[in-house]
């Protein structure tokens, strides 16, 4: 009874065609001599023939140009992006040292001290500051610019 | 050890040419290698999302995602195995934005289209066989859980090894061999029961 269990869990994978040479002889030995499993095994493997040849969808046509394009376009995309992460990073870079240079400047010609409302402006964690606001403002400005370019060169597309 | 049961000789095929040109960012080399997989891979993923227009749109978005990530691709492990594995993942994503529920979960019980298929006879079995067995059987694989779709038509139709679906699949050699089991019994199940429904009426 538990050899029966047993070769009947393998009789699917045998009606697949999916057992090993030895697994598969044991089956079909065990099949003789149990009726249940032999139909079982028949049916499947009448199943298993079906599907493989079940009427088959074939790829539309120009299913190949469509992809290259959409391969071409998505790969001009991923360049743009590099680009405008390289763009954003160099401007970051030259915002910060702008920012350092013009404080130096400005405190030699402040004398290192020019004091608004109480607050020293040539402080250096003020200062730190005013140009970190500046920078992302200015970097959202240029993201927004470039999205709009961007969804402009797509509808272009 | 699935991905050693999947390794492929050295060999310097035309295809592996193309292979090489692609992974250097040739997409000429598109040219040659998709005629080569276009008919299995869109039947493959015809048969997971069952709609020929999202079929082409997950087709066009598998070769975006293989030269995305062509780096990535051993040349040592069979190419088709990790192409249909991308495909497979764009294909699970697809279902379970349209189907929230589990892609496992079997479907509603409601009015079938194999009903209308089913002929009327006392053996089933001899009416598949006789009466448009291809076109029953279709339906009623299209009736699966997509993970049985899946695994019957790697199996049967793209001729994978249980190896080759587990990696696929990106699930254990054991878990395979289970859910082909439970797809061929589960397909010929319906089959059976629609046409005794069919038989009765």
């Amino acid at each position: 009874m538990r050899d029966h269990e047993a070769f009947s869990a393998l009789v699917p994978l045998a009606a697949a065609g999916s057992l090993a040479n030895d697994e598969l002889a044991a089956v079909e030995q065990h099949a003789l001599a149990c009726p249940e499993c032999a139909r079982e095994l028949e049916v499947l493997r009448l199943y298993a023939r079906g599907l493989r040849e079940l009427p088959q969808p074939m790829a539309p046509a120009q299913l190949l140009q469509r992809t290259q394009a959409r391969v071409m376009e998505a790969r001009v995309r991923a360049a743009e992006r590099r680009r405008n992460g390289l763009l954003l990073t160099l401007l970051s870079v030259f915002s910060w040292i702008s920012g350092i240079l013009v404080w130096m400047l400005a405190r030699a010609v402040a004398g290192g001290v020019w004091k608004v409302l109480g607050v020293d402006l040539m402080g250096g964690l003020t200062w730190s500051l005013i140009s970190a606001v500046l920078m992302w403002m200015t970097a959202g400005v240029t993201a927004f610019v470039m999205g709009r370019r961007n969804e402009l060169l797509r509808r272009e597309i | 050890m699935i991905l050693a049961a999947t390794m492929q000789p050295e060999s310097n095929s035309p295809a592996d040419d193309a292979l090489a040109r692609l992974r250097r960012g040739d997409l000429d080399a598109l040219e040659s290698i998709i005629p080569e997989y276009q008919h299995r891979l869109y039947r493959f993923l015809w048969r997971m999302v069952q709609e020929p227009s999202v079929a082409d749109d997950l087709f066009q978005q598998t070769w975006v995602r293989v030269m995305e990530r062509i780096s990535t691709y051993s040349d040592r492990y069979a190419f088709d195995a990790w192409l249909f594995s991308i495909a497979r993942n764009l294909a699970i994503d697809h279902l379970r934005r349209k189907h929230p529920f589990s892609i496992d979960a079997p479907d509603d019980e409601g009015a079938r289209p194999l009903d209308r298929l089913a002929g009327a006879g006392a053996d089933p079995l001899e009416e598949v066989l006789e009466f448009e067995r291809g076109a029953i059987l279709a339906v009623a694989m299209g009736e699966l859980p997509a993970i049985h779709r899946e695994v019957l038509t790697l199996r049967f139709e793209e001729g994978m090894k249980l190896e080759q679906i587990a990696e696929v699949a990106n699930i254990p050699l054991s878990t395979v061999k289970s859910r082909l089991s439970r797809a061929l019994e589960s397909l010929r199940r319906r089959v059976e029961s629609s046409l005794r429904l069919g038989g009765t009426k």
